[in-house]
């Protein structure tokens, strides 16, 4: 039973991470339509700058979080205006290739840098974790957790409740419309732009204590978070949760009672059942409405 | 006249061929194919020094057969191709007598067509076990190969520790797979079944599965072969937070600088294999502070410091410096304190046979013993 419970909590922490990051893509496809596959560098990006700030500059950990949550958005912005914006009139496959090709780019930049080698950095809080009989909860994976939970409601309270993200959602809908309806169509893309860069940024420095920082540190997650994204439901805040969730216990169960060697299988097992029984995902009614 | 790419590259080439023959008297011609660039060029820079530590010292003693060593380098760009480009560019120049190789087996096997076809020595580090089992006689191995580690991890398990039943966690890769197949037909000769063998595939962000598969077996001693640093580091803490405190000996990426600085406290008290440690006899030691002298920072390789030193004690002997009668000597080199420990070649081309055994105490990795092996 302890062997369950250990299992059934680390692959909700790994399932956290995962639903994290795919929040930042939900983001992107709600309100810019746009497939974002620089997402895992975005999450590398920040991890790297809370290792510039905290690592070598000495500055409180948490104030570099926050300074690197606040570069990452004014990233994003930049990352809008070079990878989307000159594609915006061309359909969504053109700026798929361009998120590729700045991700290469983001790699190789990072790379020429810093250098391949990976670099440890602190967790949030000192304390390793908590025993609980045969049970241990590592703060870290908590700390994911939690701080996933809020986020999820954050973003599901700005989307469903408010005008900014009605206007966030109609942007996404129809952008013709939104801006014949008087909403700054323009300002709203860089809006979503910077949130899920911040977002991606803020998921890398939440999984840089557990997977060290280094160039390729986000590669599998961000496809996993893709994978979860659509299990979840193409563009479904709640879907990408569940679905990040449900791809984190899954594959952990699997490779525990299964196999080791095919943990990566599963996940994307996973995917493809999804695919061919139920492809609109868990949450999936919004495709219907937006076709 | 125009003058084309082609023509200006050979009358470049001529240029220095009739340098090369002007000069041929003068010195003795090393070859060297390192990484200066690309992915692996910091272990490459080490790697240089190394030589050229040696180069130096045997001058200063005298040279090779009275004659000056002269090193010309080439750098393989860290890949394949430019491995094979590198020894090509070297294998024109006639009064080259012998070459340094790299340490990776990809690379040596990439190049290993092409070092038959010159016929000169090579002294090299890859530790794939068949590249001097494949009939190339050309090829002379400064490390101790791959069969070797397998067999150490098993002797110190089963003899040091006497701890008997092992588990042994592997990546499922070429490196990892061939790690545990030795391990088991070791384990199997010593009449040991192993209590787990657990595979996993490389960049994993999670091990709780195999942590807790490991916990579970009741094994009373871990062997691993990790391929990559983060990994290993990663897995580290992980058997650490779920309570795992059984004695672990790994492959050698148990003790690289990069694993034990990134999984700090998590390898205290962990047990790895190593071909170059400082401490495990003088000749090491001395090369360690003559490196450090002059460079500054401790290396964490001598293969290639062997390398040059076999390579001219082995021409000196034969009083020669035609191919087939450095080959001879190299071969009848036996108990030669080298900086990897005391060489010994076999007919295959294998110069050591044998692992230290280090153990991480708090972050220093202290040399526990070495294991030789005569067969």
């Amino acid at each position: 039973m302890s062997n369950f419970l250990q299992l059934l909590f680390n692959g909700l922490g790994i399932g956290a991470i995962y639903a994290l990051v795919s929040l930042g893509f939900v983001l992107l496809i709600r309100a810019a339509s746009v497939v974002n596959f620089g997402q895992g560098e975005f999450s590398m990006l920040g991890a790297y700058l809370l290792v510039v700030f905290f690592n070598i500059f000495g500055i409180n950990y948490y104030v570099s979080m926050a300074l690197s949550i606040v570069i990452m958005a004014g990233f994003g912005v930049i990352f809008a205006y070079t990878t989307y914006w000159p594609l915006r009139f061309r359909g969504g496959l053109p700026v798929i290739i361009s998120t590729i090709g700045a991700s290469i780019f983001l790699e190789n930049l990072v790379l020429v840098l810093y250098g391949p080698s990976s670099v440890q950095i602190d967790g949030l809080f000192d304390a390793d974790g908590i025993q609980i009989g045969d049970v241990f909860l590592a703060t870290q994976y908590l700390s994911i957790i939690v701080i996933a939970t809020i986020l999820v409601v954050l973003q599901y309270l700005v989307f469903e409740k408010t005008l900014l993200g009605k206007k966030l959602q109609a942007t996404s809908q129809d952008k013709e419309m939104a801006s014949l309806l008087g909403i700054p169509v323009v300002f709203m893309i860089l809006i979503t732009f910077a949130y899920s860069s911040a977002m991606g940024g803020l998921a890398g420095m939440l999984v840089a204590p557990l997977l060290f920082v280094s160039v390729n540190m986000a590669g599998i997650i961000a496809l996993k978070a893709f994978a979860a994204n659509i299990i979840g439901g193409y563009g479904s805040i709640p879907g990408a949760i569940l679905g990040g969730l449900a791809l984190g216990v899954i594959e952990t169960m699997g490779a525990s009672y299964i196999s080791v060697p095919y943990k990566d299988a599963f996940a994307f097992a996973m995917l493809l059942l999804f695919l061919m029984v139920r492809p609109q995902g868990l949450f999936g009614e919004k495709i219907s409405e937006k076709a | 006249m125009q003058i084309t790419r082609r023509g200006a590259l050979l009358s470049a080439v001529t240029t220095f061929a009739i340098i090369g023959r002007a000069r041929a008297a003068d010195t003795i011609k090393i070859g060297v194919v390192t990484p200066l660039t690309g992915a692996v060029a910091e272990p490459g820079r080490i790697q240089l020094n190394s030589t050229r530590l040696a180069a130096a010292k045997i001058n200063a003693a005298g040279g090779i057969l009275g004659k000056q060593i002269e090193l010309l380098i080439e750098d393989d760009a860290s890949s394949n191709p430019g491995a094979v480009l590198a020894f090509s560019r070297l294998a024109q120049n006639q009064d080259i007598v012998g070459f340094i190789g790299s340490i990776r087996s990809t690379q040596m096997n990439a190049m290993a067509p092409d070092m038959l076809k010159l016929g000169k020595p090579v002294m090299f580090g890859g530790t794939d076990p068949t590249l001097t089992h494949q009939g190339n006689p050309w090829l002379f191995r400064c490390r101790p190969n791959d069969s070797y580690s397998a067999r150490v991890l098993t002797n110190f398990c089963l003899t040091s520790l006497k701890l008997k039943k092992v588990a042994l966690v592997h990546s499922t890769d070429a490196f990892g797979t061939g790690g545990k197949n030795a391990m088991l037909e070791n384990l199997t000769k010593a009449g040991v079944t192993p209590v787990l063998v657990q595979g996993y595939t490389n960049n994993q962000p999670d091990f709780t599965p195999v942590v807790q598969a490991v916990k579970q077996s009741g094994a009373d001693v871990l062997t691993s072969y990790f391929t990559n640093e983060p990994d290993c580091a990663i897995f580290a803490r992980q058997l650490r937070q779920l309570g795992v405190r059984i004695p672990w000996v790994g492959s050698p990426s148990i003790i690289s600088p990069v694993t034990t600085g990134l999984a700090k406290n998590a390898l205290y008290g962990t047990y790895g294999i190593a071909d170059f440690v400082e401490d495990s006899n003088p000749t090491a030691k001395a090369f360690a502070n003559a490196y450090r002298a002059e460079h500054k920072e401790t290396p964490d390789s001598g293969w290639t410091y062997d390398g040059m030193t076999v390579l001219a004690k082995a021409i000196n002997d034969a009083k020669s410096t035609e191919p087939a009668k450095i080959r001879e000597a190299i071969l009848s080199i036996k108990k030669f304190a080298g900086v990897e420990g005391e060489f010994n070649f076999d007919k295959n081309g294998d110069g050591l046979h044998g692992y230290n055994i280090v153990s991480n105490n708090n972050g220093k990795i202290d040399y526990k013993e070495h294991i030789e092996f005569t067969d």
